[in-house]
């Protein structure tokens, strides 16, 4: 303070001494009085000379003021009185309305004032802080000078103010709830001081927006009825400007927090003409902008595309439209919607489709970017406006090759309405092309490079179109004419005046010509193009015509750059040499670099929008500033280097080529032979199955083999058993050890029982012997005359023998039957061990009742051996089928073999291949190096080397890893 | 785009514990190992269901370093639910637990729903398998494992202490890893139920916007008849 006084001094000293008199006492007063009255009646007295004696006030009474606003928080009457006060000692406001008339030079110094009285009060800072915490203070008089105080603080000293205030506690939010006053003056003061809060200041922006500032701003705008609010719209606009420009998280928040559905209403204006106040037009410009900060060319890609989808699918997009084909729109209104349009739509597919389905209102309904154009190419209308229509247009066809396609095949023959009705934008463009007004030429000659803009297809399709001169004449291509017309207007004397017309032609050829061949081809098929080209750029013209001279430079570079040797008479080589004979290398780039050495240069490249103070300006095109950038560099290279160098560059080129080829063979060898492994490899693995399959089948038949063998032996044993018991058979099947035994008792019992029969038979025939006997003694003795007693007893002799011989008949009957029926049994027995011998596990208890004789084992036995032939039969087929498999074994291992011999061979070849790649990779990156070296040459020579090389290389190593894993795989197997 | 609710959250915690990579697993549902130090706030959003019904979270990212602390304090009072983040593998981390939620509790609307989260940052100390991944996809599955392995030792901090914690400052819990994305919805949709089940009861002032709390645009009309309907629906449950 006392430095301050120092300084300042002298200026209150003279005629203003009383005041500064009285000044003192008043703040004695403020310090020393004990009566509160007292001292609210000394601050009323300061407040009220602190108008006119600002400084003498300000020197001496802010610390006392500051003080009462500390120790007096409880007498709202005396805060506000001391915040009036320091608002009007440190607001430069109400001076500069008085001092209106006065010099500037006083202006300067009030409001040096200001920013110094500023830097005293922040200088502590708890003062901020204070005033913060006042803010709260629901009084009227004490929040609507405090809300001033601090607004005209951030006034005077933003990024410091903004500082303490970010530091400090809830700063920011006690701030926002200004907004939710009641009381109108306060609110809006409010924004006026959140305006001054946020500006320039990211993180209050963002604390702002995160307490809700974008809801209670867009209810407050309406509620005070959109564009046709108040002054009060207008400056939440600018807040909400504030908030969203250049702040990415808080425009990504506003679209999250689907606020541009919001925004729609603000552009829905009646089309009743309800008038256009100022106020309105104001509004409504800064909706138009705020619209655009949304989706402006700088912001990243993909916030921008997503509000250009927002705004498409709310209808916010149509809205604009509707407004853009309405009519009573003031012009500026009109030019800043038109550029609205333009970025919403600008590289986003979906908007450029729907704006080229808007129609006009007309009748015919014209669609609007027809409509638009001939705006364009209308001398009569505004300036900004045509400029506006120009950028729309380049934005409907940034990134949009369904948009150029359409654009250029209004031109071309087929498509072109022959009635001749309806005016189409390509017949818009010619004519602009062609008119007199070199603004339109200008417009026109850029619109159609921007059809062609990264998009080899319509270039070459624009060569295509013809353009009748006047009748009698043939009809003379576009490309000719527009060579024709920036010929003749050299020679017109128009020099100067119409340098838009050949500066825009310029840029067109340039656009047109660069990465296309063929058009290079028929601009120099024409023989006038050249010798035009180097007169321009060998002329020693004045500064006006410098530009020009650059961009014919340009031209004739693209022209060599871009040639493809086709025409003899102007090959790169010729015209090379025709710029060194007739021009000179060095005055040749000299001219070059006039392009991006032009004052209006950088200021075109640095926004997409055409955006020019005045006709003057309208020289440099935004796309076309890129363009050279990327031209300039290789054309000059291109121009220095030697025609050796360029011989050089082919033959590396062929080189290249040559060896690109060589890999690309062996490339292809390789994935030749990988198929051809990978066939082989499942040769194999289909051969391994089939002999797994085999080898198992060997197994079970082996097993079974063994099993039947099991079986044999069985039966064997058993059969050796039986030839024991009967000792007649050498060999013969085994039997059980039960049978043997009842086999035996079976047989002792037939003994038995022949025994039996024999003894009966025996007995039967001594009897007959005895009959016989008696008989024939019979005989005789009647013969004899034997007595009639002899012959009685004899006849009874004969009746008892005759009994007795039939019950032996009758016993022998029996016998026999008994025999029938054992000889029955032994059938069924023999059955049974038939059965029994066939089926070798079971064993027939069946047996034990028969008694059988010998005949009936030896049946059995033949019928064993005979199954054992039949198992001899069996394992002998058995062992056939073995050697057959055997065999088969044999031959797929010979196949496995030969396969290990041809892996075996194809990996020779592998190797024999990787050493050759090998050695062709040295090769190639010696020739690498080479071309690198060679490239390095090149670029130091000029000339553009593409670097696809690199690709190449890179995916020569992706090959080798692949090559490699089969070669790995097979190892294994 | 239509929602019932509208929650706004913030994401504190010590700077390097991943809240930004936990925001960005939420909200893009992707990882990126190599993240820029947030500079003050960033922003996301993202749109879930709880009971049916669709709601909004606004999700402010705050910077963890202590030069930002200052601005980040702005956002504690008008958010409605803060995930507070350490990293399990740092110790350090956990221990300032404490002054962070002082800081919120001070700062905060007293409602506020405080969810702990132990994160996995594991990126940290491998800053190479990033780059393995990228050259050679065969390695992802072996740096993975190596990192499996290597969490567990590298751990610091237990799960039970974050767990004793949460409880003693009455916090739910959660363990997360922003890489796999294990447990990144659950603690994003636990908060937000828990704010839910507050408005249910009746703690929150749902008009009051303050609270980081706010009614959808169509939901806003019918609001009279739908708190109507709540104390049904309460007394229903009761009854149950």
């Amino acid at each position: 303070m006392n430095f301050l006084r120092g300084v300042m001094g002298g200026q209150s000293a003279g005629p203003q001494h009383t005041e500064a008199e009285t000044i003192q006492k008043l703040c004695d007063r403020v310090a020393s009085s004990t009566l509160l009255d007292d001292r609210r009646n000394a601050v009323r007295a300061l407040k009220s000379l602190s108008k006119k004696y600002r400084l003498e006030v300000g020197i001496q009474a802010m610390e006392h003021l500051i003080h009462v606003l500390q120790t007096d928080r409880s007498d709202s009457e005396i805060i506000g009185y001391a915040l009036d006060t320091l608002y009007n000692i440190i607001s430069n406001d109400e001076e500069e309305e008085v001092d209106d008339v006065e010099e500037e030079n006083s202006t300067r110094q009030s409001e040096d004032l200001g920013s110094q009285f500023t830097e005293i009060f922040i200088k502590q800072q708890e003062n901020v802080t204070l005033l913060l915490s006042l803010l709260e203070e629901f009084d009227f008089h004490v929040r609507w000078p405090g809300v001033k105080l601090l607004t005209s603080l951030l006034k005077q000293l933003g990024p410091q103010v903004q500082q303490i205030i970010l530091v400090s506690p809830m700063g920011v939010s006690r701030l926002m709830d200004l907004l939710a006053d009641s009381r109108e003056v306060i609110r809006n003061d409010g924004v006026l001081l959140l305006q001054a809060l946020t500006r320039s200041n990211g993180a209050i922006q963002k604390i702002v927006a995160f307490e809700n500032a974008f809801e209670r701003l867009l209810d407050i705008i309406s509620e005070e009825g959109n564009s046709d609010g108040g002054i009060v719209v207008e400056d939440c606009l600018i807040l909400l400007q504030n908030l969203l420009k250049n702040n990415n998280s808080n425009q990504n928040f506003f679209k999250e927090g689907s606020y541009i559905q919001r925004m729609k209403p603000w552009f829905e204006v009646g089309d009743e003409n309800s008038g256009w106040s100022a106020q309105k037009v104001t509004n409504l410009h800064l909706m138009l902008q705020l619209v655009r900060v949304l989706v402006s060319p700088t912001n990243p890609p993909g916030a921008t595309s997503s509000c250009q989808k927002a705004m498409f699918q709310c209808g916010l997009l149509q809205q604009l439209c509707t407004i853009l084909m309405a009519t009573g729109v003031p012009a500026d209104i009109l030019t800043e919607t038109i550029n609205t349009v333009s970025e919403v739509i600008r590289g986003y597919q979906v908007n450029q489709d729907y704006f080229a389905s808007v129609n006009a209102p007309s009748n015919p309904p014209r669609p609007a970017i027809v409509v638009l154009l001939m705006s364009m190419v209308n001398e009569r209308q505004p300036f900004v406006l045509r400029c506006a229509v120009l950028y729309c247009f380049q934005c409907f066809l940034y990134k949009n090759q369904k948009g150029q396609g359409e654009i250029v095949s209004t031109l071309l023959p087929s498509t072109i309405d022959a009635t001749g009705n309806s005016v189409s934008a390509g017949q818009l463009l010619c004519g602009g092309l062609f008119s007199t007004d070199s603004l339109s030429n200008w417009c026109a000659a850029v619109a159609l490079a921007h059809a062609l803009q990264e998009n080899a297809t319509q270039k070459e399709q624009l060569l295509r179109v013809q353009l009748a001169t006047s009748i009698g004449n043939p009809p003379v291509s576009l490309l000719q004419q527009c060579t024709n017309i920036l010929s003749q207007g050299d020679k017109i004397d128009r020099r100067g005046s119409k340098i838009q017309t050949r500066v825009g032609l310029l840029m067109l050829l340039c656009t047109w010509l660069s990465n296309c061949p063929i058009a290079v081809t028929h601009f120099l098929h024409n023989s006038a193009n050249v010798p035009f080209l180097t007169g321009q750029i060998a002329e020693n013209l004045g500064e006006e015509e410098q530009l020009v001279q650059g961009l014919c430079a340009l031209l004739l570079g693209i022209s060599i750059y871009f040639n493809d040797n086709s025409l003899e008479s102007y090959k790169k080589e010729k015209l090379k040499q025709l710029i060194e004979k007739r021009i000179g290398k060095e005055n040749f780039i000299e001219k070059l670099g006039f392009i991006s050495k032009h004052e209006l240069y950088s200021r075109a490249s640095q926004k997409p929008q055409p955006n020019f103070p005045s006709p003057e300006y309208m020289i440099f095109d935004h796309e076309f500033t890129k363009l050279v950038k990327e031209l300039e560099g290789v054309i000059t290279k291109a121009i220095y280097k030697s025609s050796e160098e360029d011989k050089k560059e082919e033959e590396v080129k062929k080189t290249l080529e040559q060896h690109d080829n060589i890999v690309t063979h062996y490339k292809n060898m390789i994935r030749e032979q990988d198929l051809q492994l990978e066939e082989l490899k499942q040769q194999v693995s289909t051969l391994k199955c089939q002999n797994e399959q085999l080898q198992t089948a060997v197994t079970q038949q082996v097993s079974q083999i063994q099993q039947h063998k099991d079986q044999y032996n069985l039966l064997k044993i058993q059969l050796g058993k039986d030839n024991q018991h009967q000792g007649s058979y050498s060999e013969g099947a085994q039997m059980n050890g039960v049978q043997p035994e009842e086999i035996g008792r079976l047989r002792e019992e037939i003994e038995e029982l022949k025994n039996n029969q024999e003894l009966l038979q025996s007995k039967l025939t001594e009897k007959d012997s005895v009959i016989e006997n008696l008989k024939s003694s019979q005989t005789s003795g009647t013969n004899e005359q034997s007595s009639a007693i002899v012959s009685a007893r004899d006849s009874e002799q004969v009746a008892e023998l005759k009994q007795e011989l039939a019950t032996l008949k009758s016993q022998l009957n029996s016998q026999s039957v008994e025999i029938t029926k054992l000889q029955t049994e032994k059938q069924e027995l023999l059955q049974k061990t038939e059965v029994f011998a066939k089926s070798v596990e079971v064993q027939g208890e069946t047996e034990t009742v028969i008694a059988t004789k010998t005949t009936d084992v030896e049946g059995r036995l033949s019928a064993l051996l005979q199954e054992t032939k039949e198992l001899k039969n069996e394992i002998k087929a058995l062992s056939e089928e073995r050697t057959a498999i055997k065999e088969q074994l044999d031959s797929s291992n010979s196949t496995i073999a030969i396969l290990q011999t041809e892996k075996d061979k194809l990996e020779l070849e592998i190797t024999d291949s990787k050493k050759e790649q090998d050695d062709l990779l040295v090769l190639l990156a010696d020739q690498d190096q080479k071309i690198l070296s060679l490239k390095n040459k090149l670029k130091d020579l000029g000339h553009p080397v593409e670097e696809e090389d690199e690709l190449e290389s890179g995916d020569q190593e992706d090959e080798d890893d692949e090559s490699e894993d089969p070669g790995k795989d097979l190892d294994h197997i | 785009m239509a929602y019932a609710y509208l929650f706004k959250y913030i994401i504190i915690g010590d700077t390097g514990v991943g809240k930004s990579c936990l925001l960005l697993q939420f909200t893009d549902k992707r990882f990126q190992p190599v993240h820029d130090l947030t500079i003050g706030v960033e922003f996301g959003a993202r749109m879930i269901t709880i009971d049916g019904k669709q709601i909004k979270l606004q999700i402010w990212d705050t910077a963890g370093q202590e030069s930002f602390r200052s601005i980040t304090r702005s956002y504690y009072r008008g958010a409605a639910g803060a995930l507070l983040v350490y990293d399990i593998t740092r110790r350090d981390t956990f221990n300032h637990l404490t002054t962070w939620l002082e800081d919120a509790r001070q700062h905060s609307n007293s409602n506020m729903v405080i969810m702990l989260i132990g994160n996995k940052r594991t990126q940290s100390a491998f800053p190479w398998t990033g780059i393995i991944c990228i050259y050679s996809h065969k390695l992802t599955s072996l740096s993975a494992i190596f990192e499996n392995v290597d969490l567990e030792s590298r751990r610091e901090v237990k799960k039970e202490e974050g767990e004793a914690f949460a409880r003693e400052h009455g916090l739910i819990f959660m363990e997360t890893s922003a890489k796999t994305a294990s447990n990144v919805e659950e603690a994003f949709i636990n908060t937000a139920k828990e704010i839910y089940e507050k408005i249910q009861e009746g703690v929150f002032d749902i008009n009051n916007e303050a609270n980081g709390i706010k009614i959808g645009p169509q939901h806003a009309a019918t609001n009279a008849t739908h708190a109507g309907n709540q104390g049904g629906q309460q007394a229903g449950g009761g009854c149950c």
